[in-house]
């Protein structure tokens, strides 16, 4: 093997174990983002909707 | 953030992994629905006299030992009583009742993030503006999603120590912080709230700087709010705030150089109106929620042509 061909080797090798790094890097980080699907039922119980007018006891 | 087993639900008591799905329990399902003045969330500087309809799914994302709304932010869904009022159904509930604008409120919308963000959409779309009342625990990739259909928001800024944040809100300081100024930065319309709590946060030092830093990352006109404390929920020992409490913060907040300051959940004749920050004139002036005289011209002082930080029309 020249020497040209040892550092081709050596640069190939090195690049797939940095790509490979990266990927298992990025795998591991938590998204950013989630966007949570919904459920078909509600799991309390529900009420009509009444009139809406009413100022609320609620803060804010 | 949450890290949710299979079959548990996050911090927030609505958001549930199912088989490796997140998953939300209350798209769709408010608890309470109500057209309440908007000067209650408290924004002044924002459609001033008008009505808005405000939601809020069971759930929070913080557990403040004082929160006024623990009935619904610390409840389990489970045991929550709701009405089925999806995102298309709000928007319309908002156009019969000639409400402007909807808000996100009482509990805090990042818990109910998905069904906010499509109802706001849809809002956006039909010429309704969006108001989220939030203490601004979140995370910066999704809020900068969910900006976009904003038009002005209420965040509580309930300490400057992070040390209280964890006691007190098993949160922390930072990422309120991020929100805050990311918020302001995307043009949306701030305003801030601090609830002052005798022997916790209501020092003046700690009111200086809580003042200090809203006027260097957020700038002088944004709007704060010092809202009296009431013994609540985990925290009944303590007592009320009093009027000469809110006063000082006030001046204390006034003499860092904050443009427009008031006092909340108390009454107090000057701490409810809005003034010019140059001229001192009386803009608005309220009496409680209501609005006895609004003297703004174009979103401008009448006597000094200053123009005033609002979105007034």
């Amino acid at each position: 093997m020249t020497r040209r061909k040892f550092i081709q080797k050596l640069i190939t090798a090195g690049s797939v174990i940095i790509a490979g790094t990266s990927w298992l890097a990025s795998k591991a980080a938590p998204r950013k983002f989630v966007r949570a699907f919904r459920v078909k039922k509600y799991p309390g119980s529900l009420r009509p909707l009444r009139d809406v007018s009413k100022q609320s006891k609620w803060s804010g | 953030m949450c890290l949710i087993k299979p079959g548990q639900s996050g911090e927030c008591r609505v958001r549930i992994n199912v088989d490796g799905v997140l998953r939300t329990v209350v798209y769709g399902y408010p608890c309470s629905i109500h057209i309440d003045p908007v000067e209650k969330k408290p924004l002044f500087h924002f459609l001033p006299g008008t009505g808005i309809l405000s939601i809020a799914t069971a759930g929070c994302n913080l557990h403040c030992l004082n929160c006024q709304n623990w009935q619904i932010s610390q409840a389990n869904p489970e045991e929550s009583q709701a009405v089925f009022c999806p995102p298309g159904k709000l928007v319309e509930l908002a156009n019969q009742n000639h409400c402007p604008s909807i808000a996100y409120t009482y509990t805090d919308p990042i818990v109910y993030y998905e069904y906010t963000y499509d109802s706001a959409k849809l809002a956006r779309d039909k010429g309704i503006r969006n108001v989220l009342v939030t203490a601004g625990y979140i995370n910066e990739e999704p809020w900068k999603r969910l900006l976009e259909y904003v038009d002005a928001a209420n965040i509580d800024l309930k300490f400057i120590s992070d040390d209280l944040y964890q006691r007190i809100c098993s949160g922390t300081l930072k990422p309120i912080q991020n929100a805050l100024v990311l918020a302001k930065a995307s043009g949306v319309l701030v305003e801030v709230t601090n609830l002052v709590i005798p022997t916790l946060n209501d020092k003046p030092e700690q009111i200086r700087e809580l003042a200090h830093w809203i006027k260097a990352n957020l700038g002088s006109d944004t709007p704060l709010h010092f809202s009296g404390f009431y013994p609540q929920y985990k925290m009944k020992n303590l007592p009320s705030t009093s009027l000469q409490t809110l006063e000082t913060a006030r001046e204390i907040a006034i003499s860092e150089g904050l443009d427009y300051v008031y006092i909340g959940n108390v009454r107090s004749k000057e701490g409810e109106n809005t003034y010019c920050p140059n001229c001192k004139n009386v803009l608005i002036e309220r009496k409680g929620y209501t609005i006895l005289q609004n003297r703004l011209k174009d979103g401008r002082c009448p006597d000094c042509n200053k123009e005033i930080y609002g979105v007034w029309k």
